[in-house]
C-alpha cells in the first residue's frame, strides 16, 4: 500500500516535473532530411539532429519485417551493430521512425517517418573523395580520403601536408576498383601516379606534341589504357549577388595513354586548338569513348558562349586507334551545356549534368542531373534528386544499383556527398547526404567541400611514405606520343 | 642580495620583452592573431591533439588570441620569456651562483632574436618552456621515465627530447666525492668497483632511454604523423608556420638550452662574481640588441606596421612611417596610397611616395597570407565585394600551416551578408561565435541576418550595396579601371572609385612613358 503510494507520487511528480507530451501533426524538422529516402542495408547510422533548441531528443525505430531500435540523448545516434541488424533484417521493407524531443522540459512527439531499405545491396567498401574548401584560387590543406559507408570511419589516402607545395588533384580507379588508380598531382614536382596492384609509377604526360599533363581521367575497363583530358584551368569571379565564381578551361585537348608502353594516342579530332574536348569516359564493354566538345571562345570574356556537346567514339581496344565521331547530344545548338558523361558498370544508362553553359557545373546554380537510356536514347532529367542548387560529379556503385553525386544544396556552397538508388526502369529514390555521426555538427562546423566523390569496391592500400620519397625524387617516366 | 639582484634581473628581462612587443613590434602580435583561430570547443582541442605537439600548440595558440589586445599579447610573450627563464634556473638545480643566474636568460633571448622570424609560432616557446618545466621531474623519474617520454612526446613534439637528454647529462655529470672521502686502498678498491657498475647502469639506462626516444618518434609519428614528411615530424610540426623550411635556431635554441641547464648545473666557482655579473650582463644586452638587429628585416617590418595601423584605420600613422621609410615594394605601395586615399591626399601627394605602377593600387591575387590584404580592403569599400571575398578567402588559405583567421573570416561573413548569402555567413558567424574576440561581433551579425531589413539598414552594408555592381558580369582583372569607372558611372556617389581611377590613369601614363 505505502508502496503503491509513493509509486503513484513519484509518477505525479514526474508528470509535473516534465508535462504531457504535445503531439504534433507534422513531420520533425531533422537534419539532414531523411524522411522518405531508400537506404542500403549495412549502411552507416543514419543518424540525425533535430532544431538545435531541442535539447533532448528520443527516438523508436520499428522495422517492417521486424525489430525495433531504440535511442535517447543529444541527437539520433544509432548503435551501428544493431543498426545493422535492424536493417539487413528489413531489406525491402521500412523502417518507421517516432521522435520525441524535449524543449524547455516539454516533450514533442511528431507524425512517425519512414525510410525504405532497398533490396538492393550496396556492396561497395565506401566513398572516396577530396576535400577541399569550396576554393577561389589558393589551397592550403586538401586531401584526398576513403568513406567505409558502412561505418563512420575516414582516412586519409594522400593529404598535402605530405606534399608541400604540390596540389593533389582528382583521384580515379578503374570502375570503382582501387587496384588501379590514378591522380595527379600539381605543382614543382608534378606528375600523374598510376598504382596498379601496388606498384606505382609516376608519369608525366606532357609532350612537345601535347598542352599539358591529363587531368580528368577515366580507365578503360580493360585496364591497358586510359583517357584523360588536359585542362589548363583558371577561375575569375562574377560581380553581382547571385553567382559568384566561374571556372573554365583556358585550352582542352583529349588523349588516350597507352600503359604498356607509355604512349599517348593523339588524334587530330580530340586535339582541335577551335574546340575544347573535356572529361571522357569510356562504356562498360571498352568499345565506345564518351567525351565532351564545346567551340572555343575567348575567355574569361566569352565564357557564357562556351556549352559543350555529348560525343560518341569508337575504341579500338587493340589499337587505341579512336574511329568514328559522332554527336550524341546536340547541346550547343540547343543552348545549354552537357558535361561529366558518366555511363553505368552495367551499359544500361549514362548520367550528365546539364547546365546553362561551362563545364564545371558546380558553380552553376541551375546544373541538373540527367540520365539517358542508352537503349533507346532517351534522356530526361532526374527530378527526384535534383534540387534548386547545384547538382555535379557524379559517379556509380560497383553493381550501378546507387549513384552519388555532388550538390551544393545545403547552403549554396558547401558541396556534400549524396547518394541515392535507381532501378531497372531508371527510377531514382529520393537521395540522402552521406552519414554522419553527428551530422549537423559536422556539416554545419566544416570548411571543406567534398570534390570529386565515387565508391570504392575495397579499402585503397596505400603507402605514403613511398609516395613521398618518389614526388621529391623527381624520378618520372616520360610519355611519349604514339606513332 | 643575490634574491633581490635575481628578482630584479628576472623583472628586467619581462620589462624589456614586454616592452619590445608594446612598443617596438607590436604589429607581429597582430600578424600572429590573424594567422590563427582559437576556438573554445571540443573539436578545435581534439585535432589539435591529433598530431604530436598537439598541447604545446593548443595552449600557445589560447595564448596568442590575446594578441587582438595589444597589451595582452605583450604580457604573454613577456611572461613565456620569464617562465622560461625561471624554469631554465630551475631545471638546472638553481644554484645560488648570481653570474651563472645571468646565463639562465640565454634562450629567452635567444627566443626574442628567432621570434623577429614571424612566421616562427608561439607553440615553439610553449613548448621548449614545459619541456624544461619537465627536467626536475625527469631527473628523479628512473624508470617512469618510459611512460612519461611518450606522454611528453605526444603533448609537446619533439622538444620533449630536453628533459630526457638534461636528464641523462644530469646523471654523469652529478658529481660523487665518496672515492676521495675512502680512507684505505680496500674501500678504493670497492668504490671502484662500484663506480664501473654504477657506470656501466648509466650507460645501459642511457641506452635504452634513447632508443626508447627513437622509438615514440618513429611510433608517433606512424601513428599519428602518418600525413607529414617525416623530417617535419621530427622537428616539429607546429613550431613554425612556412613548410619545406627549417630555421637554423630552431635547433640550434634547444640545443642552447640543453647547454645552459647543464652548465649552470655544474656549480662552477667564479672568482670575481660582480665583475663576471657586470660583464656577462652587458653581453647578454649586447649579444640580444645585435641579434634582434640582424633578425628583423625592417622592410617586413614596416608592411607588418602598415597592415597592423590599417587594420586600425590609424591611417595618418602609416604616411608618417612612410615619410621616414618606405620599402620598396608592390605592397607598402599598395598600403600607403590607401592611406593617402583615406586621408584626402591620393592625387595631390601620390608622387611623393614609392610607386610600382597601378599594382601599387590595387595587388593582383598573390598566394601568400599577408599581400592582398589591403586590396582586399580597399576593394570592399569600392564596393566589389566578390573580389574582397576572394582575397580574403585566398589570404586564408595561404596560411601555410592550414589555420583560419578571424580577421579573414570575419570579412567573408560580411561579403556573403552583403550578398544576401545569409546561410554561408551564418556558418562563419558560428564558427566565430565559439572565438573569444570574434564572439560578440559574431553575435552581433547573427543577430542581423535574421531579418533583411537590418541587413538592408546597416550602414556599411547598405552603402556597399548601393555602390556595387548593378550589372552581373565576370571580372576582368587586366582592366581594373574600366570596372572603377564603371562603379563611378552607375553611382556618382563612389568617390573612391573615381580617386583610384583617376590614379590607375596617372600611374599607368608614368608606366606607359618608361
Amino acid at each position: 500500500m505505502r508502496r503503491g503510494f509513493l509509486l503513484l507520487l513519484a509518477a505525479l511528480l514526474l508528470a509535473a516535473c516534465s508535462g504531457p507530451t504535445a503531439f504534433v501533426e507534422e513531420l520533425p524538422a531533422i537534419y539532414p532530411d531523411y524522411a522518405g529516402v531508400t537506404i542500403p542495408a549495412g549502411i552507416a547510422p543514419m543518424n540525425f539532429n533535430l532544431p538545435a533548441e531541442y535539447s533532448r531528443v528520443y527516438v523508436r525505430v520499428s522495422g517492417s519485417e521486424g525489430g525495433s531500435l531504440k535511442v535517447r540523448g543529444r541527437w539520433a545516434k544509432f548503435p551501428i551493430r544493431a543498426w545493422h541488424a535492424l536493417t539487413e533484417r528489413n531489406a525491402g521493407g521500412t523502417l518507421t521512425f517516432t521522435v520525441l524531443g524535449r524543449r524547455d522540459g516539454r516533450w514533442t512527439q511528431w507524425r512517425d517517418f519512414v525510410m525504405y531499405v532497398s533490396d538492393a545491396p550496396l556492396t561497395d567498401y565506401g566513398l572516396t573523395y577530396r576535400k577541399m574548401p569550396p576554393g577561389y584560387t589558393t589551397y592550403s590543406r586538401i586531401g584526398i580520403y576513403q568513406r567505409n559507408i558502412h561505418n563512420f570511419d575516414e582516412d586519409p589516402i594522400i593529404e598535402s601536408t605530405l606534399t608541400p607545395g604540390q596540389c593533389v588533384g582528382c583521384h580515379t580507379a578503374n570502375a570503382t576498383d582501387p587496384s588501379q588508380f590514378l591522380f595527379h598531382l600539381r605543382g614543382a614536382h608534378g606528375a600523374t601516379l598510376i598504382q596498379q596492384d601496388g606498384a606505382r609509377e609516376w608519369v608525366t604526360t606532357k609532350t612537345e606534341e601535347t598542352i599539358g599533363n591529363v587531368a580528368y581521367c577515366y580507365w578503360h575497363p580493360g585496364g591497358r589504357w586510359f583517357a584523360g583530358s588536359i585542362n589548363p584551368v583558371r577561375q575569375s569571379f562574377w560581380t553581382g549577388d547571385q553567382r559568384l565564381i566561374e571556372v573554365f578551361d583556358l585550352a582542352s585537348d583529349l588523349v588516350v595513354v597507352d600503359m604498356q608502353d607509355h604512349s599517348l594516342v593523339v588524334d587530330p579530332r580530340l586535339t582541335d586548338p577551335d574546340y575544347l574536348e573535356s572529361t571522357p569516359a569510356f562504356t562498360p564493354d571498352g568499345r565506345t569513348l564518351y567525351y565532351l566538345r564545346a567551340k572555343a571562345y575567348e575567355v574569361p570574356r566569352e565564357v557564357e558562349k562556351i556549352k559543350y556537346d555529348l560525343m560518341r567514339a569508337d575504341f579500338d581496344p587493340q589499337t587505341g586507334r579512336i574511329g568514328e565521331i559522332e554527336t550524341v547530344i546536340p547541346a550547343s545548338a540547343e543552348g545549354y551545356s552537357v558535361t561529366f558523361p558518366r555511363p553505368s558498370y552495367d551499359g544500361r544508362w549514362l548520367m550528365y549534368n546539364k547546365a546553362d553553359f561551362s563545364i564545371f557545373p558546380i558553380d552553376h546554380k541551375e546544373a541538373d542531373l540527367w540520365l539517358m537510356d542508352l537503349e533507346t536514347g532517351e534522356t530526361r532529367p532526374i527530378d527526384e534528386v535534383n534540387s534548386d542548387f547545384s547538382e555535379s560529379f557524379h559517379n556509380w556503385s560497383s553493381n550501378s544499383r546507387w549513384f552519388l553525386f555532388s550538390s551544393r544544396r545545403a547552403d549554396g556552397l558547401y558541396v556534400q556527398v549524396y547518394l541515392s538508388s535507381i532501378d531497372a526502369e531508371g527510377r531514382c529514390t529520393k537521395p540522402f547526404v552521406l552519414p554522419q555521426e553527428n551530422p549537423r555538427e559536422y556539416y554545419h562546423n566544416t570548411l571543406y567541400s567534398f570534390n570529386v566523390p565515387d565508391f570504392t569496391k575495397a579499402r585503397v592500400e596505400f603507402d605514403t611514405r613511398g609516395v613521398y620519397r618518389e614526388v621529391f625524387s623527381d624520378e618520372r617516366v616520360q610519355a611519349t606520343v604514339k606513332p | 642580495m643575490d634574491k633581490g639582484f635575481k628578482a630584479m634581473a628576472t623583472a628586467a628581462l619581462g620589462a624589456a620583452v614586454f616592452a619590445f612587443w608594446m612598443w617596438a613590434y607590436p604589429q607581429a602580435l597582430s600578424y600572429q592573431e590573424q594567422n590563427q583561430l582559437f576556438l573554445f570547443s571540443w573539436d578545435y582541442f581534439r585535432e589539435r591533439m591529433a598530431l604530436p605537439g598537439g598541447f604545446a600548440d593548443w595552449l600557445s595558440e589560447f595564448l596568442v588570441q590575446f594578441c587582438y589586445l595589444r597589451a595582452a599579447g605583450a604580457l604573454v610573450f613577456a611572461l613565456l620569456s620569464v617562465l622560461l627563464q625561471r624554469a631554465v634556473w630551475r631545471a638546472a638545480g638553481a644554484p645560488g651562483e648570481r653570474s651563472l643566474y645571468l646565463l639562465s636568460f640565454v634562450p629567452s633571448l635567444l627566443m626574442l632574436v628567432y621570434q623577429g622570424n614571424v612566421e616562427v609560432l608561439a607553440s615553439f616557446p610553449v613548448a621548449l618552456l614545459l619541456a624544461v618545466a619537465l627536467c626536475p621531474l625527469f631527473k628523479k623519474a628512473g624508470w617512469h621515465r618510459l611512460w612519461l617520454i611518450p606522454l611528453a612526446w605526444w603533448l609537446l613534439g619533439p622538444l620533449s627530447a630536453i628533459p630526457v637528454v638534461v636528464s641523462l647529462l644530469d646523471l654523469f655529470f652529478s658529481t660523487d666525492t665518496s672515492a676521495a672521502n675512502a680512507s684505505d686502498s680496500a674501500e678504493k678498491t670497492v668504490f671502484l668497483r662500484r663506480h664501473f657498475s654504477d657506470d656501466l647502469r648509466k650507460i645501459v639506462f642511457s641506452a635504452t632511454l634513447i632508443l626508447w626516444t627513437g622509438l615514440t618518434a618513429f611510433v608517433e609519428y606512424r601513428l599519428l604523423a602518418a600525413q607529414y614528411p617525416p623530417r617535419d615530424a621530427f622537428f616539429g610540426l607546429n613550431y613554425y608556420r612556412l613548410v619545406e623550411s627549417l630555421p637554423a635556431l630552431q635547433w640550434v635554441i634547444p640545443l642552447v638550452t640543453a647547454a645552459v641547464i647543464l652548465v649552470c648545473g655544474l656549480h662552477l666557482q667564479v672568482h670575481s662574481p660582480r665583475l663576471a655579473a657586470g660583464v656577462f650582463s652587458v653581453l647578454l644586452v649586447a649579444g640580444t640588441w645585435g641579434g634582434v638587429r640582424l633578425a628583423y628585416d625592417r622592410d617586413t617590418f614596416e608592411v607588418l606596421a602598415y597592415d597592423w595601423l590599417i587594420r586600425h584605420e590609424r591611417y595618418p600613422e602609416v604616411l608618417r612611417r612612410a615619410e621616414r621609410y618606405q620599402p620598396r615594394n608592390a605592397v607598402s605601395a599598395c598600403s600607403v596610397n590607401f592611406c593617402l586615399f583615406t586621408q584626402g591626399q591620393l592625387q595631390d601627394r601620390l608622387d611623393e611616395f614609392y610607386q610600382c605602377g597601378t599594382e601599387g593600387l590595387v595587388l593582383p591575387s598573390i598566394r601568400d597570407n599577408l599581400s592582398d590584404i589591403t586590396s582586399a580592403e580597399l576593394l570592399w569599400m569600392m564596393g566589389m565585394p566578390n573580389i574582397t571575398l576572394q582575397y580574403c578567402f585566398d589570404l586564408e588559405a595561404s596560411i601555410q600551416n592550414g589555420r583560419k583567421s578571424g580577421r579573414f573570416m570575419r570579412r567573408i561573413a560580411e561579403c556573403n551578408i552583403v550578398n544576401g548569402w545569409y546561410d554561408r555567413a551564418g556558418k562563419y558567424l558560428d564558427i566565430l561565435e565559439k572565438s573569444l574576440f570574434y564572439r560578440r561581433w559574431a553575435q552581433e551579425k547573427k543577430e542581423l541576418i535574421r531579418d533583411g531589413a537590418l541587413v538592408a539598414a546597416d550602414p556599411v552594408y547598405s552603402y556597399i550595396r548601393q555602390v556595387r555592381f548593378k550589372d552581373d558580369f565576370i571580372t576582368n582583372y587586366s582592366a581594373l579601371d574600366a570596372m572603377m569607372a564603371l562603379l563611378y558611372n552607375q553611382e556618382k556617389g563612389n568617390f573612391m572609385a573615381a580617386e583610384y581611377y583617376t590614379a590607375w590613369q596617372r600611374l599607368k601614363g608614368k608606366e606607359g612613358a618608361q
